[in-house]
């Protein structure tokens, strides 16, 4: 969280047409409260699974950002992903998810991946 | 305050015109008579209803125009890239050959099946990827029209290093019709031709998750890929570990062979790169040095200027008035 951030916070904050995100503190249990502005309407869902790869070279950015995924910085994202992907598997078996977590994805991957370029690149030839 | 600073420029300004009357004024500014009593009441008026209005109209534009409308999703737009430390993308800094060299065996092997690299012919490899036995090796695995024989007909010949790379298709169409009706792009530009650049071709060549998160609709044929607008991408994953083997023994992990892909294609977008900076750092040291010179000159051209010594010699008294 930079000046940037905090300045940008306190202006969505007071703005009227921006989106309300609760950050979720860290290492709480508790659910936040959360209002995910999705309207996207998907009634099946469809997931197709990536093939497993091979063990025998560990690719470092896979490691590092599946450590990156689990750091400090990228908890409260990730525990928006997590309730999200909960919240959607209930949907799903209730019959037909009402939303995606496509934008937690993308906001937890952005975290990973910005935290693991530099270490990522260093490992790298 | 406004008015008093605006007040205090006014002054300045006539005291810098001229300077006898300095005093003067300031006297009079600073004298409060009974008549004056209500002028500086009006001017806080004024200047707050001015005030008010400027602060008004820019918080009423912002209301207008401020906020930016963004018609599509965040799936739609696809995730923005994260920016990664290329080597080659700072100024003082040369493609790694090495990795180019690794890069092309990577287009090769795995790329070249689908995506053709057509503007890139054999002899621009020669001296920055491969050597010119090398290439003509390569050129020479391919078959290309030669020059009509006594019978008008067409022959093939073997590669020459004057021959571009070939395409994996013969045209368009039948790129589309292999390929489920997508269309893998020509890969020799595409580093320019995609927003994001280098960081983008790297996250979606390494960013296909293991599954694609909860709720996702993926079209039938379609992957899920974050990076890509719209997130359904025909492309698959195409980069496992050990794909590859490197001829100099790196480990080829799947990031290892994505950078290396994209150091190459960035190569075959931007083959003058290297040069480009070798020029770039010709022209500071010219003009630097020309600088360096004009000074120099400037020095010498102006010293009889600059030492020379003005004295006033007044002529003597003498008792006739003029």
């Amino acid at each position: 969280m930079g000046l940037w951030d905090a300045f940008t916070d306190i202006v969505e904050s007071v703005t009227p047409w921006s989106t309300v995100e609760a950050e979720a503190p860290a290492q709480e249990q508790e659910e936040a409260p959360e209002a995910d502005s999705k309207d996207e309407e998907e009634e099946e869902e469809d997931e197709e699974e990536e093939e497993e790869e091979e063990e025998e070279t560990v690719d470092p950015k896979e490691q590092i950002e599946e450590e990156c995924k689990n750091a400090p910085q990228c908890a409260s994202v990730k525990h928006h992903f997590d309730h999200c992907v909960e919240r959607v598997q209930q949907q799903e078996e209730d019959g037909g998810a009402k939303e995606d977590c496509v934008e937690e994805f993308f906001h937890l991957a952005h975290c990973a991946t910005d935290c693991a370029a530099p270490k990522v690149w260093a490992r790298l030839k | 305050m406004l008015a008093r600073s605006c007040l205090r420029s006014t002054r300045t300004l006539n005291g810098l015109r001229n300077g006898a009357n300095n005093v003067t004024k300031r006297a009079a500014s600073t004298s409060s008579g009974a008549a004056n009593e209500a002028v500086p009441t009006r001017l806080n008026v004024a200047a707050a209803a001015s005030t008010t209005l400027a602060l008004g109209s820019m918080a009423w534009y912002y209301h207008l125009y401020g906020p930016v409308a963004f018609a599509s999703t965040p799936a739609e737009e696809g995730l923005h890239p994260t920016k990664y430390p290329w080597v080659h993308e700072q100024w003082f800094k040369t493609y790694d050959h090495q990795a180019l060299r690794r890069g092309f065996q990577v287009y090769q092997e795995v790329c070249a099946s689908c995506h053709s690299l057509e503007r890139i012919p054999y002899r621009s490899l020669v001296g920055s990827i491969l050597t010119v036995d090398e290439a003509k090796e390569l050129a020479e695995a391919n078959e290309y029209p030669g020059e009509p024989n006594e019978q008008g007909d067409i022959e093939m010949r073997p590669g020459k290093l004057a021959d571009y790379l070939p395409s994996p298709y013969k045209n368009e169409e039948a790129a589309r019709f292999a390929n489920n009706g997508a269309l893998p792009p020509d890969l020799s530009l595409i580093v320019k031709a995609r927003h994001g650049g280098c960081n983008y071709i790297f996250s979606l060549l390494t960013g296909y998750p293991e599954e694609a998160p909860a709720g996702t609709v993926v079209a039938p044929g379609m992957n899920f890929n974050p990076y890509f607008p719209g997130t359904g991408i025909a492309m698959a994953r195409v980069l496992y570990d050990d794909l590859v083997e490197y001829e100099d023994e790196t480990p080829a992990s799947t990031s290892q062979m994505a950078k290396d892909v994209v150091e190459f294609l960035n190569w075959a977008a931007e083959p003058e790169m290297d040069d480009r900076k070798k020029m770039g750092m010709k022209v500071l040291v010219v003009t630097a040095s020309l600088w360096a010179m004009s000074v120099w000159v400037k020095r010498y051209k102006w010293a009889w200027l600059k030492s020379r010594k003005l004295a006033y010699d007044p002529p003597a008294e003498s008792k006739v008035r003029h």
